[in-house]
């Protein structure tokens, strides 16, 4: 299941490498066909965007690297490879590629790697949180879980890392519950909660959704911040391409259950590829724009995933799309530049079947 | 917390007053009075007395003080103890009912823990394991335990008992130990006898207890607390039970203050079947014959029970969930 890599850096600096990921909802309405063969490359100690309409699978991709897809839903093929590193006793460390998709999603070895390599903060911090339990009873419940440390360290280290987080008194604020908290506050404990074992990746679902405008610039600050000083990868979801713009380094852009593609930001912003990327950035205002250009919305909307669609999924709502080819195949992802990568049939010839 | 306790404490005070006057109201309603009812069975008996005779006793017995004055009498008696004589026993009440309130008592505590116990574990066993035979298996029995009356139950398992585990079978004791001293022997057979008093009077709370615990349970476990929970690596069972069964459990305690009156008096029924030495055939006599005293001394404390039941659920409630604040 681990093997060793042997290098003393990740392959191309990568933690997280998804490949071909299909995850599938078996629901009483029929099957829903959330992720259709998603490839992401997250690259170590860098902030990741994952950008796209609701319900084209930006949730599910990370549940599912987390291993926590929700029932009825399952991973059906594709896989999951991380990469971590472990000290060995001469000083040097290696690094083991671990195939997240062959473990028992309930077993021992993802609840050793969940909370400790791999953390997640959601949308809502108002339900995000346990209401029966202090702040502190819930963050020290990760520390004492993956650390080997008596309650009294935990709870320093809780206050520490709170402090970290940007939380006013963090001392009181362990005994707190959740309920005496703001939503601004309980997102900073919820940060706190997830950085507690320093993570090698941090899932944030749409963290700043719920917050009014001031809270959520300062929650992207703390967050750019932690990640400069603790060097993990965020992936940071969102609709917003504004905070992409100002969060990332690099962004996917997904479309009904796959990454149509994925590039860094500024090639992304500037030299968009896919017909959908360039819809989506038509599609926001630009500050400092000169044009008196109309926002244009995406025409069209997007298919549900219970139906099936032949070839490319975009192909019905697409301007550049060529009649028996594109409604027939889904296109090969294809290098297009450094680190970017594209998947449609104006920059390859080659579908996914023979690619 | 002291303080609101001492508050409801004041308030339940308030409402026994109320419940008092209500209950007096009762006893005073029908027409005669104890002393009549005495005097009719003496004549009765072939006896009589002289009016003077009478007369002497309606004045030691206050038959025509106002109202106030015998509402006082009574309840100042009531609040030390003495709650008035039963006409048909011919006894004082409360000779009668301590007698039997330990029993009672002791039935009712060991079917809430009981039927706690069991809709916990089966309301968290069905919400996890939803969907599946052993989940649609418990679903039919809650529907049976919540369909089936108490007093059929009580007379299966009577049957059960006795043709199949031999047992002899009502009453709380065997009649070896019936009237003998407690002993560790007399103890055993107690416990021999409760369970079937226990299943029968448990059987649907519990089925409706486990079926609210699964609806809850499921409920919770939508909740984003509990995907936070997973997402740090905590194992299932720390999830399930540490995060998401405490948040489960308020309905349950909310219905823990009523239902210490309703398995009182849902005992009733079972223990005249089982015929259990217990209070609740002797309430529901108490009523059929208008024996006043007895009765009203069954409503106040079934009274007093409710009140303490929900300041006891309040109380767990309050530190089930640390959003609940008494101010
Ligand atoms: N529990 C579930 N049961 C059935 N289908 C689900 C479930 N969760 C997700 N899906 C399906 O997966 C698809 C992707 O959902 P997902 O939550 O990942 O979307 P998203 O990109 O995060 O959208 P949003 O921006 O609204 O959060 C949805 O279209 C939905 O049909
Ligand atoms: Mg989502």
């Amino acid at each position: 299941m681990a093997k060793q890599a042997g290098s003393s850096t990740t392959p191309e600096g990568l933690v997280v490498r998804v490949r071909d990921l299909h995850v599938y909802f078996f629901t009483d309405l029929g099957v829903s066909r959330a992720l259709n063969g998603v490839s992401l490359d997250i690259p170590a100690g860098k902030v990741t965007g994952v950008v796209g309409e609701s319900g084209c699978g930006k949730s599910v991709t990370a549940l599912s690297i987390m291993r926590l897809v929700p029932h009825p839903g399952r991973i059906t093929k594709g896989e999951i490879l991380l990469y971590r590193e472990r000290e060995k006793q001469n000083g040097h460390s290696i690094v083991e590629e671990v195939n997240l998709t062959d473990l028992d999603p309930q077993g021992p070895v993802i609840r050793s790697i969940r909370g400790a390599e791999l953390a997640m903060i959601f949308q809502e911090p108002m339900t995000s949180l346990n209401p029966s339990y202090t702040i502190g009873d819930q963050i020290m419940e990760a520390i004492l879980l993956h650390q080997q440390c008596t309650r009294k360290e935990a709870e320093e280290r809780a206050v520490d890392i709170l402090a970290r987080a940007g939380m006013p008194n963090p001392q009181t604020v362990v005994r707190r519950y959740p309920h005496e908290l703001s939503g601004g506050m309980r997102q900073r404990a919820m940060i706190a909660m997830a950085l507690s074992c320093t993570p090698s990746v941090l899932f944030a679902d749409e963290p700043t959704t719920a917050l009014d405008v001031t809270t959520e610039a300062q929650i992207l600050d703390l967050m750019r911040e932690l990640q400069a000083a603790m060097g993990m990868a965020i992936v940071f979801i969102t609709h917003n391409l504004g905070v992409v713009a100002q969060m990332c380094d690099t962004v996917a852009v997904m479309y009904l259950g796959r990454v149509v593609e994925q590039a860094p930001v500024e090639p992304l912003f500037y030299d968009p590829q896919h017909p959908y990327t360039r819809a989506l950035l038509r599609s926001i205002p630009h500050v400092g724009s000169r044009t008196k250009a109309r926002l244009q919305p995406i025409r069209g909307v997007v298919p549900d995933p219970y139906a099936t669609i032949e070839g490319c999924p975009f192909h019905p709502r697409c301007d550049y799309r060529k009649p028996g080819l594109c409604d027939v195949r889904v296109p090969a992802t294809t290098q297009v530049g450094e680190n970017h990568t594209v998947r449609c049939f104006l920059y390859t010839e080659q579908g996914e079947d023979n690619g | 917390m002291a303080r609101y306790i001492l508050r409801r404490s004041g308030y339940m005070l308030v409402t026994m007053i109320f419940v008092a006057v209500i209950g007096f109201l009762i006893i005073e309603l029908p027409p005669g009075s104890y002393l009549e009812f005495e005097i009719a069975r003496l004549r009765q008996l072939g006896g009589d007395m002289a009016p003077e005779q009478i007369r002497a006793l309606e004045v030691r017995y206050g038959v025509h003080d106002p109202i106030y004055l015998k509402f006082w009498k009574w309840f100042s008696g009531f609040v030390r103890g003495d709650f008035g004589r039963s006409f048909e026993h011919r006894l004082p009440v409360s000779e009668l009912l301590w007698q039997r309130l330990g029993f009672t008592v002791l039935i009712s505590v060991l079917t809430m823990i009981f039927s706690w116990v069991v809709s916990i574990i089966v309301g968290v066993y069905s919400a996890t394991h939803r969907y599946t035979i052993p989940d649609y298996a418990i679903t039919v029995l809650q529907f049976i335990g919540l369909s089936v009356p108490n007093f059929l139950l009580a007379l299966v398992l009577m049957v059960f008992a006795q043709q199949v585990l031999g047992m002899e079978v009502g009453g709380l004791f065997s009649g070896a130990y019936r009237n003998a001293p407690w002993s560790l022997a007399k103890f055993i057979d107690l416990l021999k006898h409760l369970w079937i008093p226990i299943l029968v009077i448990g059987a649907s709370g519990t089925a409706w207890l486990s079926r609210v615990m699964r609806g809850n349970l499921l409920d919770v476990l939508n909740m984003q607390y509990v995907q936070t929970a997973r997402a740090k690596g905590l194992s299932e069972r720390t999830v399930i039970w540490k995060h998401a069964v405490r948040n489960a459990l308020h309905p349950l305690v909310m219905v823990l203050g009523m239902s210490l009156p309703g398995i009182i008096s849902g005992e009733t029924v079972v223990a005249i079947v089982l015929n259990m030495p217990t209070t609740g055939p002797l309430y529901f006599r108490a009523l059929l014959q208008q024996d006043m005293y007895l009765a009203v001394t069954f409503l106040m404390f079934l009274a007093v029970l409710l009140l303490i039941g929900n300041l006891f659920a309040d109380i767990l409630l309050a530190w089930l969930d640390p959003r609940i604040r008494f101010e």
